[in-house]
């Protein structure tokens, strides 16, 4: 018994730092004082995230994908929400059709989505503008909010909807008070799909980017591209940072949580 | 809870109430009549129906004819949540999210009751279930017959006229079933409200109903106290659903006769019988130890088989294989169409 746990947590380690190391590369790249990316780095410094603080054409574009994800998320969590209600409790003929259509941006190729969108947001003048962003990114992010919200409607007790009814609630009240407080947790789980699903849009952004807005994603992409801006590692090690407290604080909660009950 | 007595309890009226789901009848044209502070059980295996009524007149389910009227006033197209009527479900339906308090402040919450009034009525409610102590946990921290008291709680907290209980025992152990039973029909005298209970337990209709109602495919084949059901069954089904029986082939050819197992008695052959008793001679099939008595199984010479009831002091105690007489007063045996 003993080896066999000895072994099979070496495996867990091992893959989790196959899977995860390779990310860690940029952190030390971040603080190179180089002005080309280079691993191990030769020298140190913290110029690359002056520069990141300093440079607007960075900042621009952190604080654009910044705005941009959270009217995503805002926009998709209700769509979805209204969705997945339909989906799960209506019974319309075209049901079936119609999720389909939901989900369909999921599918398809995200540069066949861009270029498609393109094309028409040109024509529409949208192409460089947050509206022109937000209204993209919904539709790939709403797919996100529908499933996790769909799969808690479909395992949700229905008969707690009925006793809030026959105890005096409204529909309006019964969803308020008894349906939305008991999928919260998968809205904040689908909240986050959202968010990052938007955040980290780099296909589609590239066709709607251009001198008057681009996305922080784009603005790395391009980093690399054109000048390989060692400011990529630096930005890339703050978005890891922020990614780790996220996790750390959802386990953390799920951690608490526990002990409670 | 206190002021002003007991409530009123109001009266349910059923009219002709049909339900189909395609092809299949849920419900066929069932009339019933429920009188102010009865309590009125809806008895019936599963399929026949009983909990598609109960819903009905909760509103959850939309009958496709008929009408349903509570104290005269037809409810029919109204929303469960304006019908004003309680109802406890078989799994408790509590809502996980919130305390047992919160639970029970729910409906009144939902009336526009606020501040002192609304906690000392939930208070009062949760004492009327002997929960007092509890109200701060959460469903998920209480037993199932906890759970159901809160349950019971928070639909009578609002003071509705008639309480609906769809099987609320159902998940329940048999102790604590009859506990619950108990404290159910106390509560029924105590608050003096119309009670439509839903069960297919037999024992349990016939311990806690002034009337019961027996469903078969949708359809009322009696309605009666438990005495008329069980001494007085309209049919053979209605024999055979309550308790166990013996049904005998009569002189006229669709007629039977009931007799309980309890009022047969069991004699060795040869021995004198009480005046006008009539007998069947048998012999001993198979006996049961009960503990409050046996269960005598006895093969009857003229065929079938005629179980008997009886104390445990019987001299001699029958064997099986042992020839026997069962044999009834007459006034025991009941006539039943078949």
């Amino acid at each position: 018994m003993r080896p066999v746990r000895l072994a099979l947590w070496a495996l867990t380690a091992l893959t989790a730092l196959y899977l995860v190391l390779p990310v860690f590369i940029v952190i030390p790249m971040s603080f190179s004082d180089s002005a080309f990316l280079e691993f191990p780095p030769q020298g140190w410094s913290a110029r690359w995230y002056e520069n990141f603080f300093t440079d607007l054409a960075w900042l621009d574009s952190a604080i654009a994908s910044l705005q941009i994800a959270v009217q995503v998320t805002v926009l998709s969590l209700v769509l979805g929400t209204a969705a997945a209600l339909g989906m799960v409790r209506g019974r319309h003929p075209l049901r079936a059709l119609i999720s389909g259509l939901v989900m369909a941006p999921v599918l398809v190729p995200y540069v066949i989505v861009g270029l498609a969108v393109y094309a028409v947001f040109l024509e529409w003048g949208l192409t460089e503008s947050v509206l022109g962003f937000v209204l993209v990114h919904t539709a790939l992010a709403v797919p996100y909010v529908v499933i996790t919200v769909s799969s808690a409607l479909m395992s949700f007790d229905r008969r707690l909807e009925q006793a809030a009814m026959s105890l005096g609630a409204g529909p309006v009240a019964t969803f308020a008070r008894v349906t939305l407080p008991l999928i919260a947790p998968s809205l904040a789980s689908g909240a986050v799909f959202a968010f990052v699903t938007s955040f980290d849009e780099v296909v589609t952004s590239v066709f709607l980017s251009g001198p008057d807005l681009t996305t922080l994603p784009v603005q790395m992409w391009s980093g690399v591209r054109v000048q390989i801006d060692p400011t990529v590692a630096a930005v890339s090690s703050m978005l890891l940072l922020v990614t780790l407290s996220l996790f750390a604080a959802a386990g953390l909660t799920r951690l608490v949580r526990r002990r409670k009950t | 809870m206190n002021e002003g007595g007991p409530n009123e309890g109001g009266a349910v009226d059923v009219r002709g109430v049909g339900k189909r789901y395609g092809e299949a009848v849920a419900l066929d044209g069932v009339s019933l009549h429920v009188e102010p502070g009865e309590f009125m059980t809806l008895l019936g295996s599963s399929g026949s129906g009983k909990s598609t009524l109960l819903n009905v007149v909760a509103g959850f389910t939309r009958p496709s004819s008929g009408s349903v009227a509570v104290d005269g006033r037809d409810i029919t197209k109204e929303p469960p949540y304006k019908r004003d009527l309680g109802m406890v479900f078989q799994h408790y339906a509590l809502f996980p999210h919130m305390s047992v308090a919160e639970n029970v402040a729910f409906p009144l919450r939902r009336r526009r009751v606020r501040g002192a009034e609304l906690t000392r009525r939930v208070g009062e409610a949760l004492d009327v279930v002997e929960l007092g102590g509890l109200r701060d946990r959460r469903p998920a921290q209480l037993s199932g017959g906890q759970q159901q008291r809160v349950a019971l709680a928070r639909a009578i907290v609002f003071r509705p006229r008639v309480l609906l209980m769809d099987e609320p025992l159902g998940a329940l152990d048999k102790r604590l079933r009859e506990q619950l039973q108990l404290e159910i029909k106390r509560l029924h005298t105590e608050l003096g409200i119309t009670f439509v209970f839903v069960t297919h337990d037999q024992d349990e209709a016939l311990t806690m109903s002034d009337r019961i109602a027996l469903l078969r495919d949708g359809r009322i084949v009696q309605v009666g106290t438990p005495e008329d059901l069980y001494d007085r069954p309209a049919s053979r089904y209605v024999a055979e659903f309550l308790g166990e029986s013996n049904l005998l082939p009569g002189s006229d050819d669709p007629e039977l006769f009931l007799v309980r197992p309890q009022h047969v008695r069991l004699s060795p052959p040869g021995a004198a019988l009480p005046d006008g008793h009539h007998a069947r001679d048998g012999k001993v099939a198979e006996v049961i130890y009960l503990g409050s008595g046996l269960r005598v199984e006895v093969e009857l010479r003229s065929g079938g088989r005629l179980i008997a009831r009886t104390g445990t002091r019987l001299d001699p105690v029958p064997k099986p294989g042992d020839d026997v007489v069962a044999h009834w007063s007459p006034q025991d045996r009941v006539t039943v169409p078949a």
